[in-house]
């Protein structure tokens, strides 16, 4: 079996489970995800829905995502275990450590600060790839392609600083 | 704890919006396409962003390219109906401007999260407690960030511009992204480790 399958095929395949989550035969609402990372973490700090007002504000919405995160960990495993076979205990990308550094204390550090601004950054604006790029794409809605602008144009600008140019030199 | 996550299985049993059972199948195949296309690599989201791998655009060009089809059918003939967001527009601009920044050092998005750390990775488990922090802070601090976010200016879309011509709107835009997702050089940065025979 191989071990990933093209961008095209993936393509088709997350559009027809688009069609099925937004379709009334299926949740009849479209994929989110950051929302749910926000509501598990009022879960893990005790931020109850009677004494904080977010809580309360994304609690159905953060409730389905949180439990569709928990269908995509367990989807996760069952390919990294049976079907890419790409499971194994790893800290740092190969490719951090071609372009940035070989060192797993700043790969810790910086992927906690990343973690952060990543739903910090996706609840001030409400989504983040998931419900704004694609199911906001999907949907040609103005909110996801400012989103989309905005957030990869950041991106591509921070990647140029932040790691080393292709080919320069790396402290492997 | 364990009583707030019995009560948010509870809460998707009782909204309408699929049994437990079709949302955790919904997340299983979500969670299975994103590790089977490998997208929840390092390697293609933060590659992407650095130009070293085409992936993450060539897949999520075609997803929109045929869901904003499929969609537009689906609501159409009454089996669905757009949910979309509204704009907040402070919110919404400074909210990606840190998401992007976030989302080229740890080289995943909160969808590849939770496959990442189910394929072992360290790194993204670190980031994910980043994100449970991340989420924390602004739970507490949303009363005052409420109003600085903006209000809301409606839920557009597309096709509010072009009222007569929807169809038409969705299909040059499904078009666009399917022609542009195939034109893109195709890169790849092949990580060996993921090859290696066990």
């Amino acid at each position: 079996m191989p071990r990933q399958i093209p961008w095209w095929i993936g393509g088709i395949a997350l559009s027809l489970l688009f069609y099925f989550s937004f379709s009334s035969f299926g949740a009849n609402r479209p994929i989110g995800v950051s929302t749910g990372m926000a509501y598990l973490s009022t879960i893990l700090f005790g931020l109850d829905a009677e004494h904080y007002i977010y809580t309360a504000e994304i609690e159905k919405s953060g409730a389905w995502e949180g439990v569709m995160l928990f269908g995509a960990f367990f989807g996760g495993l069952f390919v990294s275990l049976f079907i890419t076979k790409s499971f194994r205990i790893s800290y740092i990308p190969t490719l951090w450590k071609i372009r940035k550094n070989s060192s797993i204390k700043s790969r810790m550090t910086w992927s906690f600060i990343a973690g952060f601004l990543l739903v910090f950054g996706a609840r001030l604006a409400g989504g983040c790839n998931a419900g704004h790029i694609l199911s906001g794409g999907s949907q040609l809605a103005i909110s996801g392609i400012i989103f989309a602008f905005v957030a990869l144009g950041t991106g591509v600008v921070t990647g140029r600083f932040f790691y080393k140019k292709k080919g320069a030199s790396c402290d492997r | 704890m364990i009583d707030r996550i019995v009560n948010m299985f509870d809460i998707v049993a009782k909204q309408g919006h699929g049994s437990v059972a079709t949302v955790l199948l919904i997340g299983f195949f979500f969670g299975a396409i994103i590790a089977y296309s490998r997208l929840d690599k390092f390697e293609k989201m933060a590659g992407f962003m650095i130009f070293e791998d085409t992936l993450v655009p060539r897949m999520a060009m075609t997803t929109v390219a045929l869901s904003s089809v499929g969609f537009y059918f689906l609501v159409q003939t009454g089996y669905a109906s757009f949910a979309v967001k509204p704009i907040m527009l402070t919110g919404l601009i400074v909210g990606a401007f840190i998401f992007g920044i976030g989302l080229v050092i740890l080289g995943k998005c909160p969808s590849a999260f939770f496959v990442s750390v189910s394929e072992g990775r360290v790194d993204t488990f670190v980031g994910v407690l980043g994100g449970m922090v991340g989420g924390g802070v602004f739970t507490l601090l949303y009363p005052n960030l409420k109003d600085w976010m903006g209000s809301s200016r409606g839920s557009p879309q597309v096709f509010d511009f072009f009222v007569d011509y929807n169809l038409a709107v969705v299909l040059i835009f499904a078009t666009i992204l399917l022609v542009t997702a195939y034109f893109l050089p195709s890169l790849e940065f092949r990580d060996e480790a993921d090859f290696k025979e066990k």
